[in-house]
């Protein structure tokens, strides 16, 4: 597995997708500072920071978008390539080579998530958003898992997974779940949004109304990751490799 | 397990169709140790054969056995043999050392600076071994890839299109290669759309055309029947019709016809005797002639001709 997971991470971490990545994280970390500098302690701004910043653009736009970015490239770029077979033609199973893949995404996609949620909530609550912080980067670690799964398992089954990617995130995500409440038990950004208010209901408590219980959050993620991890297994078992 | 002194790869009735198109059809044929060349024009299905005798493809129907057993999902067998893929696809980000002790790795070899030293040395790319694949040839890039699928030295060596890219002197380099493995027992099946590809190397060709097998065995009984087929011929000439009446009474010519264009359609078996007495036959004619020129010449044609014996 760690050769194949090695693989991932040198295909995955491009100079160019890396800049990507780092640049898009690095934007509501650079808004919120300038925020802070400008507003310094007036009293709304909390409020709206979480609004914004962590609901709104960290949790419903960055986040899909540099996982979908590293994510969908897993088994997207082996299929463009036409590398696969390296990897199909070997005494591995493909569990060995799925585990890696996912794992790829998810360890250069979470830190740089998890380093820049928790710059962002620190810039703007100070000492005092410790907590905050460690409940925005468990959230934001939850919403990495889970889109990795179903970014990877996209990079699988289709040449245009970016396209399936941003359908997914700016039609079911943005769109559908916004307007359908029910829906929020099958959305990644409402597991994500339960995990941070449940471990925070305070800082968090404006994302309260609608927000899944941690539990709830927890058991749909855990849920729609591994059915996605296991139809990637199953895909790559059952494709005819070109 | 080893199938001793039986085949090493059995193919029985196998068909592999997308959707309504049928890729190959009912296909059997078995491989021996030894060199053995599967030949056909591109688009013909040996790729698509290649990659169910690999398990990279489902069989549609039929059967497909390697050392006795299924190869699809097997990964134990993946040991015992080595794949090269028709597409010269690599990572082009790792040297050329990293991608074959990538290849070892996956195989699970004991010693991997041992075997990839060994197989590096056999393509003779030491000197490149710690450049990026992307900085390679094209011949270079194959080479590689042949170390990699043979890092672990397996009992069946199966390359599609392997010397694609190739220079001849690495063309000749690999002959040698592909005689000393099949002189230690192995099996190595080579498909190539190239004729003298083929002719030099195998010891038994399959010839495949339109997803069928037209022909298998000794190569020399195949090239007799591909030299053996009719020929046609467009002959331009200053007075066709007169020239066509001396040509009707060549044994060598099955037929002659005047083409709208005002050129001659010449059919016929042996194209040697006819060039040789063509130019002749029309100065006794007192007609000038302006070109000879085949019409059906190309390997499609040739291999289409074999189909339809």
């Amino acid at each position: 597995m760690g050769t194949v997971f090695r693989l991932t991470l040198r295909q995955l971490a491009s100079r160019r997708r890396l800049a990507i990545v780092v640049l898009l994280a690095a934007i509501p970390v650079g808004l919120s500072a300038l925020v802070n500098a400008f507003l310094g302690e007036e009293e709304d701004f909390t409020q709206g920071f979480v609004d914004t910043m962590v609901n709104a653009m960290l949790v419903g736009l960055i986040l899909p978008i540099v996982v979908m970015t590293l994510a969908t490239s897993a088994f997207g770029n082996e299929l463009e390539d036409r590398t696969l077979n390296m990897l199909v033609l070997k005494p591995i199973s493909r569990l060995a080579i799925v585990v890696p893949k996912l794992l790829g995404s998810i360890v250069i996609a979470a830190p740089v998530l998890v380093g820049a949620t928790t710059a962002v909530v620190l810039i703007a609550l100070g000492d005092g958003g410790v907590r905050a912080a460690g409940a925005a980067s468990g959230a934001l670690l939850v919403g990495v898992v889970t889109y990795a799964a179903i970014f990877t398992w996209a990079g699988l089954i289709t040449k245009n997974a970016l396209a399936f990617a941003l359908v997914y995130v700016f039609l079911w995500e943005a769109l559908l779940v916004g307007f359908l409440p029910g829906l929020r038990f099958v959305s990644i950004r409402s597991y994500t949004v339960g995990v941070m208010h449940g471990l925070d209901d305070t800082t968090f408590a404006a994302l309260g109304d609608d927000a899944l219980t941690l539990p709830a959050a927890l058991a749909g993620a855990g849920i729609i990751s591994a059915v996605f991890f296991l139809l990637t297994v199953r895909r790559l078992r059952r494709m005819d490799v070109p | 397990m080893t199938v001793a002194n039986g085949p090493t790869i059995q193919v029985e009735g196998v068909s592999k169709w997308y959707g309504s198109v049928v890729a190959v059809n009912d296909v059997s044929f078995e491989v021996y140790p030894g060199i053995t060349g599967l030949l056909g024009p591109n688009g013909a299905g040996k790729t698509t054969l290649l990659h169910m005798m690999s398990g990279l493809a489902k069989v549609s129907k039929g059967e497909v056995r390697v050392l006795g057993q299924p190869p699809r999902g097997n990964h134990e067998l993946y040991r015992r043999i080595g794949v090269m893929s028709e597409h010269e696809a690599v990572y082009t980000f790792l040297t050329g050392r990293e991608l074959v002790e990538l290849a070892a790795r996956l195989q699970g070899v004991e010693d991997v600076r041992a075997s990839v030293d060994w197989a590096i040395d056999t393509v003779n790319l030491a000197d490149a071994q710690h450049r990026t694949l992307g900085t390679y040839s094209r011949g270079m890039r194959q080479r590689m890839r042949l170390a990699a699928a043979m890092v672990h030295d397996p009992e069946v060596l199966i390359l599609d299109e392997p010397l694609n890219g190739t220079d001849p002197r690495q063309r000749l380099e690999f002959e040698a290669l592909m005689r000393e493995l099949a002189a230690r027992g192995r099996t190595i099946l080579i498909s190539s759309h190239i004729l003298e590809e083929v002719e030099t190397l195998a010891s038994k060709t399959l010839l495949i055309v339109s997803g069928k097998l037209a022909a298998s065995g000794d190569y020399r009984a195949i090239r007799r029947k591909l030299d053996d087929r009719p020929f046609k011929l467009r002959v331009v000439s200053e007075e066709p019709r007169k020239l066509a009446a001396a040509l009707v009474g060549v044994e060598a010519v099955d037929s002659v016809a005047v083409d709208p264009d005002g050129s001659l359609i010449v059919l016929t078996s042996n194209v040697g005797e006819l060039q040789g007495s063509i130019a002749k036959l029309a100065r006794d004619a007192a007609v000038r002639l302006y070109r000879v020129e085949p019409l059906d010449d190309s390997l499609e044609s040739v291999f289409s001709y074999v189909v339809e014996r």
